[in-house]
């Protein structure tokens, strides 16, 4: 396992959905190497794919960004786009009792799943999500 | 990795079958989409099993896509059948609820 040393990596994606396999085996080998188990790396792997599927979906801009940073008490990663944005109450929980098709379920996975979930999101300003996964407890 | 479908109906039984292998996700659910709709539109008086003992992941994109195809069903009292996914899939069917929508079947797997 490797000493966690605050490294930071930033990646610079197209909008485009066969792209997202390329950053969820990315944010893969960083957890591994991070010393993440097994069931949290797939956790790591579902949230940020939700993350980029909500840029790619929503935000209606060309690229969006995925840095990760490396922390000592676990993994942090942020997905931005500078795409069209949207009202802060989108984020209310869906009904799942009566699941919908087109979706809504993205930011509710992502928040079952991480420890820490935040997202900044204004109409035309584009939207921010910060997720961190604790390694501590993955130990 | 990519996705391979598999699909088939079976006289016999009266059910549709389906095997999915790889990742679903926004890149590859349109073909799962595509699919599915074929199958519950062809048999909409039928179940459909999907066998999910090879599929490594799917997200809420394919889990949309799971949801339409049901509604297509759901009038004739049909339902659609997750045959022994792993634990990731099964974890997020049961994170949000569609364990308790679809028919889940199968259990836990022991994993590393």
């Amino acid at each position: 396992m490797m000493n966690p040393s605050m490294d930071r990596i930033c990646m610079s994606m197209p909008c485009k959905p066969q792209y997202v396999n390329v950053v969820r085996m990315t944010v893969s080998a960083i957890a591994n190497q991070m010393g993440f188990n097994v069931e949290d790396m797939e956790d790591i792997k579902l949230a940020l794919s939700e993350g980029c599927s909500n840029a790619i979906r929503h935000s209606e801009g060309s690229f969006f960004e995925v840095e990760f940073s490396m922390e000592s008490g676990g993994l942090k990663i942020s997905v931005m786009d500078q795409g069209k944005g949207c009202h802060e109450n989108y984020q209310a929980s869906p009904d799942l009792t009566n699941p919908k098709e087109e979706g809504g379920l993205g930011i509710y996975i992502i928040k079952s799943v991480m420890d820490e979930v935040s997202i900044s999101t204004k109409p035309g300003e584009g939207t921010r999500i910060e997720m961190m996964k604790a390694l501590e407890a993955s130990k | 990795m990519a996705m391979d479908i598999q699909v088939y109906y079976d006289e016999e039984q009266s059910v549709s079958h389906m095997a999915l292998r790889g990742e679903v996700d926004i890149y590859t659910s349109s073909e799962l989409k595509a699919q599915l709709q074929r199958l519950s539109k062809d048999h909409p008086d039928k179940d459909i099993r999907i066998d999910m003992s090879q599929l490594d992941y799917i997200d809420s994109t394919g889990l949309g896509v799971l949801i339409g195809a049901l509604k297509i069903l759901r009038p004739n009292q049909r339902n659609i059948y997750l045959i022994n996914p792993k634990n990731n899939v099964r974890k997020v069917l049961k994170i949000t609820n569609l364990d308790q929508i679809f028919q889940v079947e199968g259990d836990l797997h022991d994993e590393p």
